[in-house]
């Protein structure tokens, strides 16, 4: 039998884990910090090893001082192989597609809260809990996640792929609170993370530019993608490209063209490595494939109208899905620009998080 | 929840005496020991007097003694102020990243390294170092305690077999420094590393002993302080606190050992009695110094569990971002990952009581068999 009023917090060492900590511990639970190493780095100048931002040594002595504070243990526990398993080699193969993907979706689902709920039985705690900017509606049926009270902050977009029956041992202590309002509590409480600056979204990626990443990662790999044809929707060539990795879908910069009208990347074609560009007006499209669903409601009856979100950070619109054999088709009622396959598209119902999918590759 | 601290192998508490004489010494001298006024004088002297105090306890000059930051810094000083670009250095497969890593850094800059691997029970054999000798062979350097197996390689006898080579020979000796008498001028030992907070003495201070004759190039620069191998100021408090320790720790070698002995006894009789399936590593073992393969647990869930039920033992030996990675030491002695990962560092110290190590081998069998008959309840 688990116990209820424990709760095992994973820690990144910023403020929102710092304050989901303490604020669970005010409310009188038993808690345990942890922080997963997940990545290193050895920089090639100076052979010295570097921690991802997530795990660098300050976020992992950050989450030290923190527990230490509130008096709980604090564990550092290696998930190196289970993250480059599931996060950075899913990463580097949706690149290598021509797609663009999410890795964090991954991270949270397979390595933070599979690892987290292992964890968690072997501490005999029921709950886990994170500083993720979403919230839990616990009923009597089953519990689900609804958006984050900072609208602008909201992480319910990265939550999507997380097993479903790990909702009801999640707590999400921060849910309620805008940022601001986090940053303050943890200043008015002098935690010694309160003025460390948010962390990145590609937290691997230690200089921001995923193509340095692609090409450190895998030399041997990257070494084969040559330069390409950049061409027109109607297949006339315009330009070239410096390998197909380096663009992403919607992007406008960078591209070398002379059009005196903006040109921008419709399609990453790997197999013929050509990029097609178009200009924007041919960016919209209403319609798109989904696979991979993941519901975190009971199935729903279909076809279902639902606020779809196709990005993490914006607004959404609503969408018709329906599902044709093992696939979803999604259909907007407003045209949506730049869907890109490998993102995650995911469904809500007001501010409940339904699931989410996968876009694939839509055949007009 | 008070905790109970077995883990003194990765650093000890300091000894009572030690805190009273150095709170003495930082409240009343404060002066630069190099100035030549009274208050210069006045801590020349307690570092001089300390200087004397140790070289009497390890039985050498006190000429041979300089005073470091730590036992890394002393492995530095020594390694990198000896060799040079084409001199052969051999040294061990399984020393502190202290040796290995500088080791590693020589090889960067031209020397060549022959790294011996320890046997199957964690030591280092004579005829290995023999064989691997050449006319470049400048250095030998072992560590004469593991710091993860405790085991305790023959220094005597390796160092009489380099000095019959014309060969140097230093020792990492922060492991046994404090646990056993050595007299350095009866042994063929040329440098010798130590660190206070290993034997109830502060953390940030070191020495390191290097025989009459022997010569080092300096590595650090500055104005000349430690025969100029560790310029800056000295620290006068942690030399004092230093050499105070190790006079406690050498006074006290027979009861401790004495002691230790019976906390092992008891121990073991304990995991026998609760049919705990497990191996104890190494052969010819520093007392205290358990390094113990626990056959149906990981050691990574073992540590933590200890540690939540108030006992503090170390997974592997201990690294600086303190989460449990796989020991390279265990490699070394041809360990397999899946008994490697099942195994732990336990120490025993003199803050230990009897009724502790009742405490420790009661929580460990709880723990290993709560767990076995969960596994057991899962799989049916």
């Amino acid at each position: 039998m688990l116990n209820k009023n424990r709760v095992l917090v994973a820690m990144s060492g910023g403020v929102d884990s710092s304050v989901a900590i303490t604020k669970l511990n005010e409310m009188g639970y038993e808690t345990i910090g942890i922080t997963f190493k997940l990545w290193e780095t050895i920089d090639p100048e100076t052979k010295m090893k570097k921690n991802s931002h997530c795990n660098s040594t300050e976020a992992i002595n950050g989450a030290k001082m923190i527990c230490d504070r509130l008096g709980v243990h604090h564990y550092t526990i290696n998930e190196m192989d289970s993250f480059k398993k599931y996060v950075v080699d899913d990463f580097t193969n949706e690149y290598l597609k021509g797609r663009t993907p999410n890795p964090c979706v991954k991270c949270n689902s397979y390595v933070k809260w599979g690892n987290l709920i292992e964890q968690a039985n072997k501490f005999d705690a029921y709950y886990v809990a994170t500083g993720h900017y979403a919230r839990i509606e616990k009923s009597n049926s089953k519990s689900m996640i609804k958006k984050g009270a900072d609208k602008l902050k909201d992480q319910s977009y990265m939550l999507w792929h997380i097993n479903r029956d790990l909702i009801d041992r999640t707590l999400l202590p921060i849910g309620d609170l805008e940022k601001e309002e986090v940053r303050n509590y943890a200043k008015k409480k002098n935690l010694e993370t309160s003025s460390i600056p948010d962390s990145q979204d590609l937290c691997f990626v230690m200089d921001g530019d995923y193509r340095n990443f692609l090409n450190r990662f895998m030399p041997e790999k990257m070494e084969r993608i040559k330069g390409g044809d950049i061409q027109n929707e109607d297949g006339s060539v315009i330009g070239t490209h410096s390998g197909f990795t380096n663009y992403t879908i919607g992007q406008r910069r960078g591209l070398g063209l002379s059009n005196p009208e903006p040109r921008y990347v419709k399609k990453i074609n790997p197999i013929s490595n050509t990029i097609t560009v178009g200009k924007k007006e041919s960016m919209f499209s209403s319609v798109c494939m989904t696979k991979h669903i993941n519901w975190l409601v009971d199935t729903p009856e279909f076809p279902l109208k639902a606020l779809t979100q196709i990005r993490y950070n914006s607004l959404g619109s609503t969408a018709l899905i329906e599902k044709i054999n093992e696939s979803y088709l999604v259909t907007f009622e407003e045209p949506q620009l730049a869907i890109t396959p490998g993102q995650s598209i995911v469904f809500y119902s007001e501010e409940t998080l339904l699931g989410g999918g996968i876009i694939e590759e839509s055949n007009e | 929840m008070k905790m109970i601290y077995c883990d003194s192998a990765a650093t000890t508490p300091l000894n009572k005496d030690v805190i009273d004489e150095m709170t003495k010494v930082s409240s009343s001298v404060f002066g630069n020991p190099s100035s030549i006024h009274k208050f210069g004088q006045e801590s020349r002297a307690i570092i001089e007097r300390a200087r004397l105090s140790m070289a009497n306890l390890l039985g050498c000059d006190l000429s041979e003694i300089i005073f470091t930051g730590c036992g890394s810094e002393s492995n530095n000083i020594a390694l990198l102020g000896l060799l040079k670009r084409g001199d052969h250095f051999i040294t061990t497969s399984y020393e502190h990243p202290a040796v290995l890593k500088t080791a590693n850094e020589l090889e960067q800059n031209g020397i060549d390294v022959t790294y011996i691997k320890p046997n199957s029970s964690g030591l280092i054999e004579l005829e290995d170092i023999e064989n691997s000798i050449n006319t470049k062979t400048k250095l030998v350097s072992v560590m004469y305690v593991n710091n993860e197996l405790g085991t305790e390689n023959p220094i005597n006898q390796i160092s009489e077999l380099t000095k019959k080579y014309g060969i140097l020979f230093h020792t990492d000796a922060v492991q046994i420094i404090g646990k056993k008498e050595i007299a350095l001028k009866d042994t063929s030992i040329d440098l010798l590393s130590l660190s206070a907070h290993k034997f109830y003495g502060p953390k940030g201070v070191g020495a390191l002993y290097i025989k009459n004759g022997v010569n080092l190039i300096p590595t650090y620069f500055g104005g000349g302080q430690e025969k100029d191998l560790r310029p800056g100021t000295e620290n006068i408090v942690y030399i004092h606190g230093m050499a105070i320790a190790l006079q406690k720790s050498i006074q006290g070698i027979d009861r401790w050992n004495k002691r230790v002995t019976e906390y092992e006894t008891s121990f073991f009789k304990k995991m026998e009695k609760m049919k705990i399936n497990y191996t104890l590593n190494g052969d010819n073992r520093t007392p205290g110094i358990l390094n113990i393969t626990f056959h149906d647990i990981l050691s990574q869930d073992l540590v933590i569990a200890l540690d939540m039920s108030g006992y503090a033992i170390s997974g592997g030996s201990a690294c600086s971002s303190g989460s449990v990675n796989a020991s390279a030491t265990l490699r070394e002695i041809n360990m397999d990952n899946e008994s490697a990962s099942r195994t732990v560092r336990i120490s025993f110290g003199k803050n230990l009581t009897k009724q502790n190590i009742v405490g420790l081998s009661d929580c460990i069998s709880e723990i290993i068999n709560r767990q076995y008959h969960k596994r057991v309840a899962n799989a049916k």
